[in-house]
């Protein structure tokens, strides 16, 4: 007899269970790419375990969608104004259709990563294109429709978009209440799935501790609630995924180790110089064109071909992207001169432009790099049911949510040649370079 | 307008709804941004959809968190409903730096404070969301019946008649920024 659930064995869930029908998309050659796609890019530089790839961590986020959503839809965790107001809960009979295209639009929401993942997106593509506008064209590619249109039911194309990408990335679709609840356990700021498989993947594939929190209690206290609103404001607020005072330590715990994780992984760094580089080196290799959106040609490049690009221009001095490449294979990285400091944010918002432009006018735009990247996405601000069934924000019960600070780096590389001499000049002329804005005359 | 005269607005913004008894959550910064450059038309470079409590901007909720990682804006509890935005002392003096454009939309900036400062979050979701509409004719005719109409159908928690008031209201406001 022909198997109907297929488990996968995963290093953080224990087993991810999927039927045969979601089996025909982790078959599709678009998801299979994905284990030829590193979750990090090149960190494992630096963590050397930090090997593993999109096409677990995909599998892994569909598996926490279908818990979350099996969580928040059990009658027993839903008030009867968010009943009444979210018509795929009140009437039950929808709810296996849009399980399944929360599983797979999860499985899919990374199906547009570039090689290398995130390095550098934004200078590699041609103008207003994203990985989220490519994992667009693949759900909704004649290849995936044939899928979506076997599956029973039938899956709409544009139902998975929505959940995978969110409002934010999908801004001409309009989403219902309930739409952009179920986007939310993807994409959602606090809660989403795919933050939670990649704080507890990355941290276990780079052996550091900080990611890890306690995402079965997390889960089990999800619950949809109204946003909090003063007594006097009549209705119910417009409904947000929030969390049972139960489970708040839970969420205060992924926040911090989110903050950790930014702080000590994805920010590291010499993992954000190795990214720099291979910018230039795609730049380079690409002579200055962008990487294909088209999805054949998307979907025939991969890591692998990129590293073997790498290896080979780094031998051989006469290809394109030979210096970058070096400084990669090589190890021969520039090294951090400068860094973010709250002293210097007081007087100049853009100290490190300001001392990256100052030493570039000296020694050559060659010689340095500059890197400034600030965390996005709002406040932890999420409703908290309180054993007494009243809403209120998360801040007003968390003095830890309060204190969370904000993760953003400024940072100057410099070449290792003339580093100690920009250094020193740096260092005699620093109040000179990072100044006031003038005056406004 | 670039980052750093648009972080001077911003938190000249924050400082103006506080003073008209706003309690200056995001949701009230958001929707008076939005007026501001739809309305009034600052040019703060923000992309509005439709979204939580009615128009919203990831870009303005981005920015609001750069501006809290460099020390100009600050999250302040004070009820149960979420944080607010304050000014601080750094704010404040990045906004003594740019008078000319601050003296350029005070009066702009003022208009907005002064309609929505003492708003709350529902308030400012119906009549955002009723300029959303208004601008947004695909969908409807233009009359008041056919933008509350389309508001209740993008909101369904805001019942019609307070979608209709919502619609008047604006109408209201239009008219005395005309005169």
């Amino acid at each position: 007899m022909t198997k109907s659930i297929h488990e996968v064995r995963d290093p953080i869930h224990i087993f991810v269970r999927l039927n045969s029908q979601e089996r025909w998309v982790v078959d599709s050659r678009p998801f299979q790419r994905l284990r030829h796609i590193h979750q990090l890019a090149l960190t494992y530089l630096v963590y050397p375990g930090a090997t593993h790839r999109r096409f677990e961590h995909s599998l892994g986020v569909m598996e926490l969608a279908g818990r979350v959503f099996d969580v928040i839809t059990s009658l027993n965790n839903v008030s009867n104004d968010i009943r009444d107001l979210i018509g795929p809960i009140r009437e039950q009979e929808q709810l296996p259709y849009w399980r399944t295209v929360l599983r797979m639009a999860a499985l899919c929401h990374d199906l547009g990563h570039l090689p290398f993942s995130h390095a550098a997106e934004k200078e590699l593509l041609p103008e207003n294109w994203n990985h989220e506008r490519i994992t667009r064209s693949i759900i909704e590619s004649t290849e995936m429709a044939e899928i979506w249109s076997k599956m029973r039911p039938p899956l709409n194309a544009t139902d998975i978009v929505k959940l995978a990408l969110g409002k934010k990335e999908a801004k001409d679709l309009e989403f219902t209440n309930w739409e952009a609840i179920l986007s939310e356990i993807i994409t959602g700021d606090a809660f989403g799935v795919d933050r939670i498989d990649y704080l507890l993947r990355d941290s276990h594939h780079a052996g550091v501790s900080y990611g890890k929190f306690d995402h079965f209690r997390l889960i089990d206290t999800l619950r949809i609630l109204p946003s909090p609103r003063p007594n006097d404001e009549m209705g119910p607020g417009e409904p947000a995924l929030g969390v049972q005072e139960g489970g708040l330590h839970s969420a205060e715990a992924m926040m911090l180790a989110r903050y950790f994780m930014f702080s000590q992984v994805y920010f590291h760094r010499v993992r954000r110089i190795y990214d720099i580089h291979l910018k230039d080196f795609l730049k380079e290799r690409l002579d200055g064109g962008p990487f294909p959106t088209q999805i054949e040609d998307h979907l025939r490049l991969t890591d692998n071909e990129v590293t073997a690009a790498l290896l080979h221009a780094a031998r051989r001095k006469d290809k394109p992207g030979h210096l970058h490449a070096d400084r990669i294979v090589n190890r021969h990285h520039f090294k951090l001169l400068y860094e973010r400091n709250p002293n210097d944010i007081k007087v100049d918002r853009n100290a490190g432009k300001s001392v990256f432009d100052a030493l570039c006018a000296i020694f050559g735009e060659e010689q340095f790099r500059h890197d400034r990247f600030a965390q996005t996405g709002g406040a932890p601000d999420f409703p908290v049911e309180l054993g007494n069934g009243e809403i209120v924000s998360s801040f007003l019960k968390s003095e830890t949510l309060n204190m969370l600070p904000v993760v953003s780096i400024d940072n100057v590389f410099a070449e290792r040649q003339i580093f100690e001499e920009a250094r020193q000049l740096l260092k005699e002329n620093r109040d000179d370079i990072v100044r006031p804005p003038e005056k406004e005359n | 307008m670039n980052g750093i005269k648009r972080a001077a607005v911003i938190s000249n913004l924050a400082d103006r709804l506080w003073k008209k008894g706003s309690w200056c959550g995001e949701t009230h910064i958001q929707k008076a941004g939005y007026f501001l450059q739809e309305l009034l038309e600052v040019p703060l470079g923000f992309d509005f959809v439709m979204y939580k409590h009615g128009p919203f901007s990831f870009d303005l909720r981005d920015e609001l968190t750069s501006l809290r990682a460099d020390g100009f804006l600050e999250l302040l509890v004070q009820s149960s409903f979420g944080p607010s935005y304050v000014t601080t002392d750094l704010g404040k003096d990045i906004q003594s730096k740019f008078p000319k454009t601050l003296a350029r939309h005070r009066n702009k900036l003022e208009f907005v404070a002064d309609k929505l400062g003492n708003l709350t979050v529902v308030e400012l979701e119906k009549l955002a969301t009723a300029l959303f509409v208004t601008h947004d004719q695909k969908r409807h005719d233009g009359t008041e019946e056919g933008r509350a109409g389309e508001l209740h159908r993008l909101k369904k928690h805001i019942p019609e008649s307070d979608a209709r008031e919502a619609v008047r209201k604006l109408d209201r406001m239009v008219e005395e920024l005309r005169a």
